[in-house]
């Protein structure tokens, strides 16, 4: 067993284990002994890595961060996926409430999801307190906690920050922009009622994170392999659409900085 | 990746939720790679949804800036292809269209025309000349060979079948019908019956193939939905005749069902085209113009007319079909006798035809069961056997079977005639 790399994942939906048995398979198929092991929550899984119990383990930023955190900066990354860099949030606003950017949020109902959603409540709140808003007493914060422990990219909460906006219970509220994107794109935007007013910097989403930068050199046969994963190949690319990528590409660090900041700056982990 | 600029489109306000994201895709596809598309619009929406669209799409987000008082927004195409395909679908066909008809045989354009020599199980349910994307499952199909599913002439046939097709409630004179004589009515009822379980087997039989051949043999699998639907409509008309004039349906045999179960476990097409429509619905013609000839009232002699114009259409695809499938086979041939021996020895234990199928035709050729008249009737029986046996000969020779040998084959032919 000592030579099967364990990668661990958070099954945050059932399709979850058809993308990694598909993983696994691919791999396989490249002689590299790979297994996953499934955690119903990002704790779990970062203190699994941390024991030793699993090598590798594909986390959401906030997940990576804590793990950062834990080791003190020595935790490595193998890579990433083409769509966690440059990474936004969105306001998204009721047509008529009369908020055209962040400064006319101030005394309105404002939507957040799942309070550990990096995308649709820790970037936003930080990123409202550095445009002049205190979330805590400029604006009534209504929270969507749904599926908390497990929010990855693809957060329930943020369906219902759209639907809080839409009904007008909300006069506004954040979401991730893949979500945005995939609710313009299959008509779940009822233009007339909500359009987006803002938009954040970027930055990064997901990663596979292991405990130590030294052991990087130790999985480079794994991440390679990873890396060859192609688009432009029918098995791969169902695992791909599945996991809504089009390329897996090596770290690109820069993009965790805002997320170091506005941790620190919520003390979210404290 | 080095972009660039190439189209515009003016988006006017159009929302990125309300199909502006079509209209950008759309504008995308005849762009490549690496190229780029301005979006002049004037949503302020859009400096927020496009950048999220693009990075969700692969795309490059170029940026937005003013242009004349309004937004120009900038994607650079990304290099994922939409659509796995080796080649790009065809464009530009125009079909010969002749005294306002498109001839199904007229369709064989571009990509449509490349009839191959093997299909392709991933190709699916796609109709040929569409470009199939990869990675989708393999069918089941296993008829898969040119030489076994396609003729040059399927698609002339299919046009005769779409335009002869007709509607057994309304086309036959069942207003017509009047009381017959008791013994005449029930030899009437115990054919209908005969021909109505026949007619279920050359139901079942290409429905069987028609989900085994490739739908790249387009042709062969229309034409053999035309014969299920004509099949279909003989058992109606078959039944209706058995249940409208005081009668009913009568008795089905052991032989005839052994004898038509055989043909439905045939697990060769060609073979089982032969076994059916060559040997089986042949045979048939000359029962139906037996039927026509003799019936003792309008409706039965319009039921069998009909039922043999569509019978005879089946019979000459399958005899095409199979002088196609024999050119491109030198093996065949033998085949073919082979699979009538062995339906022979595994029907070798039953009865011959059903006594009171023929009985029933003696009765009909007789009019009734008069003594005077049954013996006209005896040897009107004794004709049609010979004329089928003749006729089967003279099918079996066309398709480049020898004399003695068609003899012989005609012989072994099921006593049930199908």
């Amino acid at each position: 067993m000592s030579n099967v790399t364990k990668v661990g994942v958070v099954a945050y939906d059932p399709k979850v284990v058809t993308i990694w048995e598909g993983i696994k398979d691919y791999f396989t198929a490249n002689h590299v002994a790979m297994d996953f092991v499934l955690f119903s929550n990002y704790d779990a899984q970062v203190d699994a890595l941390l024991d030793g119990w699993i090598g590798i383990a594909w986390n959401t930023n906030l997940a990576y961060v804590k793990v950062h955190r834990r080791t003190e900066g020595k935790c490595g990354v193998l890579a990433m996926r083409d769509t966690d860099v440059g990474f936004t949030s969105k306001i998204i606003a009721r047509a008529g409430s009369g908020i055209e950017s962040i400064r006319d949020l101030k005394g309105k109902r404002f939507a957040l999801g799942s309070r550990d959603s990096g995308q649709a409540a820790i970037l936003p709140e930080y990123f409202l307190k550095k445009s002049g808003i205190d979330p805590a007493k400029d604006i009534t914060t209504i929270r969507f906690d749904l599926d908390v422990g497990k929010h990855g990219d693809t957060g329930t909460s943020e369906v219902e920050v759209l639907n809080a906006v839409t009904k007008g219970d909300v006069h506004a509220g954040a979401i991730g922009d893949q979500y945005w994107a995939r609710a313009l794109a299959e008509n779940l935007v009822d233009s007339s009622k909500v359009r987006a007013i803002w938009t954040s910097p970027g930055y990064c989403h997901c990663n596979f994170t292991v405990r130590a930068k030294e052991d990087e050199p130790r999985f480079a046969r794994w991440t390679d392999t990873l890396l060859k994963m192609d688009y432009n190949n029918p098995s791969d690319r169902k695992i791909l659409d599945m996991e809504g990528l089009k390329r897996w590409i090596r770290p690109q660090m820069d993009g965790y900085r805002v997320l170091f900041e506005a941790v620190d700056d919520l003390q979210f982990f404290d | 990746m080095i972009f660039n600029s190439s189209t515009s489109i003016d988006a006017e306000s159009l929302s990125a939720a309300d199909g502006l994201l079509v209209l950008i895709t759309r504008a995308l596809d005849k762009l490549k790679p690496g190229e780029i598309l301005e979006i002049l619009s004037d949503n302020p929406s859009l400096e927020h949804d496009l950048p999220a669209w693009a990075r969700l799409m692969a795309h490059q987000w170029l940026g937005t800036t003013a242009k004349d008082g309004r937004r120009s927004h900038r994607i650079g195409k990304g290099s994922a292809l939409r659509m796995l395909v080796d080649r790009q679908p065809d464009w530009g066909q125009h079909a010969s269209i002749k005294d306002g008809r498109f001839e199904t045989r007229d369709w064989l354009l571009g990509h449509a025309a490349e009839i191959r020599e093997r299909a392709q199980p991933s190709d699916g349910f796609a109709p040929r000349g569409a470009e199939v994307e990869k990675g989708g499952p393999d069918f089941s199909f296993d008829v898969l060979d040119r030489n076994q599913a396609w003729s040059e002439s399927a698609a002339e046939f299919y046009e005769q079948a779409t335009a002869g097709q007709w509607d057994g409630s309304r086309d036959i004179p069942w207003a017509a019908l009047r009381p017959l004589d008791e013994e005449l009515e029930r030899a009437v009822c115990q054919l209908m019956t005969f021909l109505a379980e026949n007619e279920y087997s050359a139901l079942y039989v290409p429905a069987k193939w028609i989900a085994r051949i490739h739908p790249h043999f387009a042709e062969t699998v229309l034409f053999l939905s035309t014969q299920v639907r004509d099949e279909a409509r003989h058992i109606e008309v078959f039944v209706k005749r058995a249940l409208a004039n005081g009668g009913g349906l009568q008795f089905s045999s052991a032989s005839t069902q052994a004898s038509l179960k055989s043909l439905l476990d045939q697990e060769d097409f060609i073979q089982a085209s032969f076994l059916l429509s060559v040997l089986g619905e042949g045979t048939f013609l000359d029962l139906l113009r037996f039927v026509e000839a003799h019936a003792p009232e309008p409706v039965t002699r319009e039921i069998a007319r009909r039922t043999r114009i569509d019978e005879t259409r089946h019979v000459h695809f399958a005899l095409d079909h199979i002088r196609h499938a024999l050119r491109g086979d030198g093996t065949l041939k033998p085949k073919l006798r082979q699979a009538i021996t062995d339906r022979a020895s595994v029907l070798s234990g039953l009865k011959g035809l059903n006594p009171l199928v023929e009985e029933s035709l003696v009765i009909l050729a007789a009019g009734g069961l008069s003594p005077g008249r049954l013996p006209a009737g005896m040897k009107a029986r004794s004709q049609l056997y010979e004329t089928m046996n003749e006729n089967r000969i003279r099918r079996l020779v066309s398709i480049g079977f020898p004399d003695s040998e068609a003899q012989e084959m005609s012989e072994l032919h099921t006593p049930n005639f199908m």
